[in-house]
């Protein structure tokens, strides 16, 4: 198959660079454990916000760092999308007659990204050993939804970035917002935060469907009825739909870059 | 003397160039800001922790968007890329101190940048509603020290920066060297979080240590957390701290470079 060749492609050429891919891994992870020992501290100092406590934030950090590095590790050729406008990769792509979607994803797997993915699932279950769940059947089905809706909900919104900077070609800041500042809210219960920002990132970018809700499924806490927290990382999922329709539509307008 | 203020007037005017990068940076510091002010004051639903209250938070978060660029430890570019691709033995045969001559220009870059950002952010946090926005300085007197310090922290900044080019020489990653240090300076000096929202005995610590004098100490003057005689004394201080630390810095970097090998090329 195509892209077990890109896999292998990729693979290869990261390990020819062995100490440099450990160096670069290495300092992802220790940006995050900056930011883990961050929120210890405050609630070391605060105890609680709103009703949660600090396991319950941590496995919301411990479900954004493994998915976020998860699909950023797999759909980095979406997220560096204004590289394959510039350099005219993109063009080439459009004439071979495999599709497009497939292309992009192979273009550029970083390995790299996976220590974060691993220090994300390793977190994950530190929280998840301390947080003292009743454990049902349901509660797993919805905690293994909730990681694959935040891959999805995640490239959505790097697919919508690569979408409007076939417009704009440079990459701007704000997209850059939009993917990093969705990560950074996702690190604690975003129900804590001012309600339109929560709605915000509720309605619009469903990163609650991923966060809070299936949260408040797992735990019991919250005033939600459980149905609509436990089916919400399905519901979620839809995001990305959109996205790639937006994405879609983008490219039909795309005038090559001259390169 | 005079070369190194012509290498950090020559990298002041290019900086100063970069009008549209700071422009979108300006955007996003204002994003964080807003975010990191919900966030804290979702903790501080109680309105005071120890004499640290939500205004008072308000403005060190703005602050620290303000002056992000000082604060922020890093390194240029093209330090490790000299190191790395071997081009830094040119600079060995020039008759100027490559310690000196790197600590310059970084210093001129960070200046031209944080001139750039700062007054914007903070004219409109200033507009903003209490609770949100940026509040004025407590006392006139505290506005100078805060100044004082302000410019001692950009010295300090760049030189636990400088730290990191030691470390380039020995593992040949920029990456791996810039991270490590600009991650354990910014845990310990209140990037991640604002030092008075720390544990209490982490805080007594953090003020022996260097790194909270780059940006915590001149913004709690400005918010009056720190009273101006205390000011007086950790200021002096700080000037100790930057002493030993340029010192040691050098040190290092002397060391690491009598073992410097170029292969060729």
């Amino acid at each position: 198959m195509l892209y077990s060749k890109y896999l292998k492609m990729h693979f290869k050429s990261t390990f020819q660079y062995r100490l440099n891919m450990f160096i670069t891994s290495f300092a992802q992870i220790i940006i995050n454990i900056g930011e883990v020992i961050a929120v210890w501290m405050l609630f070391d100092r605060f105890d609680s916000v709103g009703q949660w406590t600090f396991y319950q934030s941590l496995l919301m950090m411990g479900i954004i760092f493994t998915t976020f590095s998860f699909t950023e590790c797999f759909a980095r050729g979406y997220d560096e999308f204004p590289k394959l406008i510039k350099s005219g990769q993109l063009d080439r792509m459009l004439i071979r007659p495999v599709n497009l979607h497939y292309q992009i994803f192979g273009s550029k797997i970083e390995f790299t990204k996976l220590g974060r993915t691993f220090l994300g699932i390793v977190i994950s279950v530190i929280a998840l050993i301390n947080m003292n769940i009743d454990w049902n059947i349901w509660k797993v089905l919805v905690l293994i939804a909730t990681f694959l809706c935040g891959i999805v909900v995640i490239f959505g919104l790097f697919v919508f970035s690569a979408g409007v900077s076939i417009y704009t070609i440079e990459n701007l800041e704000f997209l850059n917002i939009l993917t990093n500042g969705s990560k950074e809210i996702a690190y604690y219960p975003i129900n804590i935060y001012n309600k339109w920002l929560a709605r915000f990132f509720t309605f619009v970018i469903p990163i609650a469907c991923f966060n809070y809700l299936p949260l408040s499924f797992i735990t019991g806490i919250g005033i939600l009825p459980s149905w609509l927290c436990g089916t919400a990382p399905l519901l979620g999922m839809f995001f990305v739909v959109p996205c790639i329709l937006f994405f879609n539509f983008s490219l039909r307008k795309y005038q090559s870059s001259g390169t | 003397m005079k070369s190194y203020l012509g290498i950090f007037k020559m990298e002041f005017k290019g900086e100063l160039q970069y009008r549209s990068k700071a422009i979108s940076g300006i955007f996003t510091q204002f994003f964080w800001g807003i975010l990191q002010i919900l966030l804290y004051a979702a903790f501080m639903s109680d309105g005071m922790v120890d004499g640290f209250s939500i205004n008072q938070m308000a403005s060190y978060i703005w602050l620290g968007q303000a002056f992000f660029v000082m604060r922020y430890i890093t390194l240029p570019n093209k330090v490790g890329d000299q190191i790395i691709d071997g081009n830094v033995c040119y600079k060995f045969v020039r008759p100027i101190n490559l310690y000196n001559q790197w600590y310059s220009e970084h210093l001129g870059q960070k200046i031209a940048s944080t001139l750039l950002r700062f007054p914007i952010i903070i004219i409109i946090a200033l507009f903003l509603p209490a609770g949100l926005g940026l509040s004025m300085p407590v006392s006139a007197l505290a506005f100078v020290l805060f100044l004082i310090s302000l410019f001692l922290g950009c010295f300090l900044s760049v030189s636990i920066s400088m730290f990191a080019v030691y470390f380039i020489f020995k593992t040949l990653s920029t990456k791996g060297a810039v991270t490590l240090v600009s991650t354990i300076s910014g845990l310990l000096g209140g990037m991640y979080i604002p030092l008075p929202l720390m544990p209490d005995i982490l805080q007594k610590v953090l003020n022996y240590l260097p790194f909270r004098y780059i940006s915590d100490f001149p913004f709690r003057i400005y918010i009056g957390n720190v009273s101006i005689n205390e000011a007086l004394i950790q200021i002096g201080i700080s000037l100790a701290w930057l002493l030993i630390i340029i010192v040691l810095g050098k040190l290092l970097m002397n060391r690491a470079l009598k073992k410097t090998i170029i292969q060729g090329g």
